[in-house]
């Protein structure tokens, strides 16, 4: 095929534009810079895309026949959720040929069983309002993540994401029954199951879970439900290292079970960070320590038995020196004060100035090892970087983010950052660890992928892609 | 000097309130219960002055069911030295409360008593007034600091529009606000040792006190529900309406 002409693709364009308005009407088809400007932009603010336009079907047979028409026009689509991500995943490219098909509209609750205790929610709608439908109801949807404010289900599913509950109840991919998807020609699959056993042939629904929107467009999901618990009991202990916080994480899960459901670790320097940039926040201990464990218990029984569950479970380690000090929440609003030590870490850290972020997961075995030997490299490389520990520990998953030394310039620091996360990712595959535990890998860590998967296993995610879709239309640049 | 400082067992600040279906009062059953907010701040103050020197020992007492023993170990977790129960379950009201901490002052002989400005589930603010009443003590409410100058107490108070300062002669009541203090987190070795702490029991009678309700509670119901809002056309319409539906314009 020539390439097109200026003339002939400024045709092509209009054209499609046209019928992308035909279908969905002029309202949503976004086209000037300045409306689509805030859809072409990562979270970050790391990656700046020039799309065609942007799209917002409000319902799956708008996303059907949008990504149809794209697909017949060979037309790249980038599906798009609440645009929180963190790799830059749902961002187009710059060459303005790419439609960003957003999926915000498509926000209504299609149905609530709580005999089933399923959820059946369109892709737009923002966690936190399934949280709260669920709550409504005296269920738990029971993923947690600091953007649930405005991330959105399809987005969340698209990623696999995790957050603060993985411990108890698992990532996205666990709390999905059966999913609707439109496949990259525009055919819709419709797997809206409420099933919890279906042992018929492969798990399609686990394909585009994860998946990043390269394989089709989520547009709706049959999310599992729990009991709400009635109680829970939230803690900051203080330990002295990472490997007694893991003591600490064996002793919980030995005494306290099922009821253990969150588990973070932060190190003193983050504490530092919150209290200097939050300066409303209140430390815990009247003493620092050099690190800190954010550990809670939530009971389905009773209100208050899961707190002396928690104090005694403590006692028994403070006794044995597993741990040097314990601050105990008394009521509901010191939980959400404690909690909101471990989500302003983020903030905090891109307050004090440039930083490298990471997501790495391993073995909770070698969490410890880990930490250790990343941070003697580390050192090595760059004296007096700054180590941002932090993390999901009871899961496996840290940030591992560092910052950089007092008095360097941003852009040096920024100049070493693809060098600094190689030692960082190194050592996290040497102990068995992955370099994106919830994050995904979006266009940030596409290359950098390919260094740690071996040759077979990129070839079959490629050939998964080839057979879905073939002309390679869906967010292409992405994973893979 | 010794302080005394009552604790209330009321629904977690965090809790939303349900109404029992039978409209008898609000739901507690296995719902999450705490310290009201402002006892803490009282217990605060209090340890803070015993750190200062000032205070010589902190008494807790709470007025109600077992469960509040819970309340009372909170207060000693955060530095209390000793916890009083005054156990009934009968529906205690701000007087009866009132009459019972007049009783327990007469026995422990405090020469302060700092009382939470009002407790979250009844919203009375009578009882800290009552009690100084009752004593014949002069009361500082709604306190935003203090501070003791020998035999005299100096109290700046929340009031509109800023702060007035009132110094009163000990021995006295004050009631907390708010910006009072930041209460200090309880901590597990200081959890262990307030199980270990002095907690006595007595009842009503013991003190010569009737704390029979003379109040009656009709009905407990939620507020109305708030009606949706809508949208207007044009400013005609918005006048139209204002005007024959929610007439507040002529």
């Amino acid at each position: 095929m020539p390439a097109p002409t200026n003339k002939e693709s400024d045709d092509l364009e209009k054209s499609i534009i046209k019928q992308l308005v035909a279908v969905v009407g002029e309202a949503a088809v976004l086209t000037t810079t300045e409306d689509t400007g805030p859809y072409a932009v990562d979270w970050r603010r790391r990656y700046h895309g020039r799309p065609l336009a942007v799209v917002k079907p409000a319902s799956t047979v708008e996303v059907a026949a949008v990504v149809k028409l794209c697909a017949d026009n060979r037309v790249a689509v980038v599906p798009q959720g609440g645009n929180t991500g963190l790799v830059g995943g749902a961002t187009p490219d710059e060459s303005g040929t790419q439609v960003i098909v957003n999926l915000s509209r498509m926000n209504r609750i299609r149905g609530l069983d709580l005999v089933n205790n399923t959820l059946t929610a369109e892709a737009g709608c923002v966690l936190a309002t399934l949280q709260q439908a669920a709550r409504d109801s005296d269920r738990l949807f029971p993923l947690s993540l600091a953007a649930e404010g405005s991330c959105e289900i399809g987005g969340n599913l698209s990623t696999n994401a995790g957050g603060t509950a993985v411990l108890r109840y698992g990532n996205t991919r666990e709390l999905v029954l059966g999913l609707e998807v439109v496949l990259p020609n525009g055919e819709v699959w419709e797997g809206l199951r409420g099933l919890r056993k279906d042992n018929t042939g492969y798990d399609l629904k686990q394909l585009f879970i994860g998946a990043e929107g390269t394989l089709g467009i989520v547009t709706a999901a049959v999310l599992k439900l729990f009991p709400l618990p009635k109680g829970r009991a939230t803690a900051i202990v203080a330990c002295e290292t990472p490997r007694q916080a893991l003591a600490l994480l064996s002793h919980l899960q030995a005494n306290c079970g099922e009821r253990l459901t969150g588990f973070e670790l932060f190190s003193d320097y983050c504490l530092g960070l919150v209290l200097k940039h939050f300066p409303a926040s209140q430390a815990p201990f009247a003493a620092r320590f050099a690190h800190y464990a954010l550990v809670e218990l939530t009971d389905t029984l009773s209100a208050d038995r899961v707190q002396s569950v928690l104090e005694e479970a403590l006692a028994a380690a403070l006794e044995r020196h597993m741990i040097k000090d314990a601050a105990i929440a008394a009521n509901e609003s010191q939980c959400r004060q404690f909690w909101g030590i471990r989500e302003r870490i983020p903030e905090s850290e891109a307050a004090e100035g440039r930083n490298v972020k990471h997501d790495v997961s391993l073995p909770i075995s070698h969490i410890a090892e880990f930490i250790e030997a990343a941070e003697a490299s580390l050192v090595r490389r760059l004296p007096g970087i700054r180590m941002v520990t932090f993390g999901h520990l009871g899961d496996g998953n840290l940030h591992y983010n560092v910052s950089l030394p007092q008095g360097m310039s941003p852009d040096a620091f920024t100049g070493v950052a693809d060098e600094l996360s190689r030692i960082v990712h190194d050592h996290a595959a040497r102990l068995g660890g992955s370099i994106s535990a919830e994050h995904g890998l979006g266009q940030m860590k596409r290359e950098e992928i390919t260094h740690y998967k071996s040759a077979i296993e990129i070839n079959l995610m490629k050939r998964i892609k080839a057979a879905l879709d073939p002309d390679g239309i869906m967010n292409p640049g992405k994973v893979i | 000097m010794k302080v005394l400082v009552p604790v209330k067992r009321v629904v977690d600040y965090n809790v939303k309130v349900r109404v029992k279906s039978d409209g008898t009062g609000v739901e507690t059953a296995n719902v999450k219960m705490s310290m009201n907010p402002f006892d803490e701040i009282s217990i605060e103050e209090a340890i803070r002055l015993r750190e200062a020197g000032i205070a010589t020992e902190v008494i807790a007492v709470s007025c109600g069911v077992a469960a509040c023993q819970e309340t009372l170990r909170t207060a000693l977790a955060i530095g209390a030295d000793r916890a009083i129960l005054v156990e009934t379950d009968v529906e205690l009201q701000p007087l009866a409360v009132a009459k019972l901490l007049k009783a327990v002052v007469d026995k422990e002989g405090p020469k302060l008593a700092i009382v939470g400005k009002q407790a979250i589930d009844d919203d009375c603010n009578q009882t800290g007034q009552m009690l100084a009443a009752l004593l014949g003590w002069p009361q500082g409410t709604f306190a935003n600091k203090i501070t003791v100058e020998g035999e005299k107490l100096r109290v700046a108070r929340e009031v509109d529009g800023g702060l007035e300062t009132v110094i009163l002669n000990l021995p006295a009541v004050i009631t907390s606000d708010l910006r009072l203090n930041e209460p200090r987190y309880v901590t597990l070795p200081n959890i262990m040792k307030a199980k270990k702490k002095p907690l006595e029991i007595i009842k009503p009678d013991a003190l010569g006190v009737d704390v029979t309700p003379r109040l009656v509670t009709l009905k407990v119901v939620e507020p109305p529900k708030r009606k949706g809002g809508l949208k207007v056309p044009d400013v005609q319409t918005l006048v139209m309406k204002l005007r024959t539906e929610a007439k507040v314009i002529e």
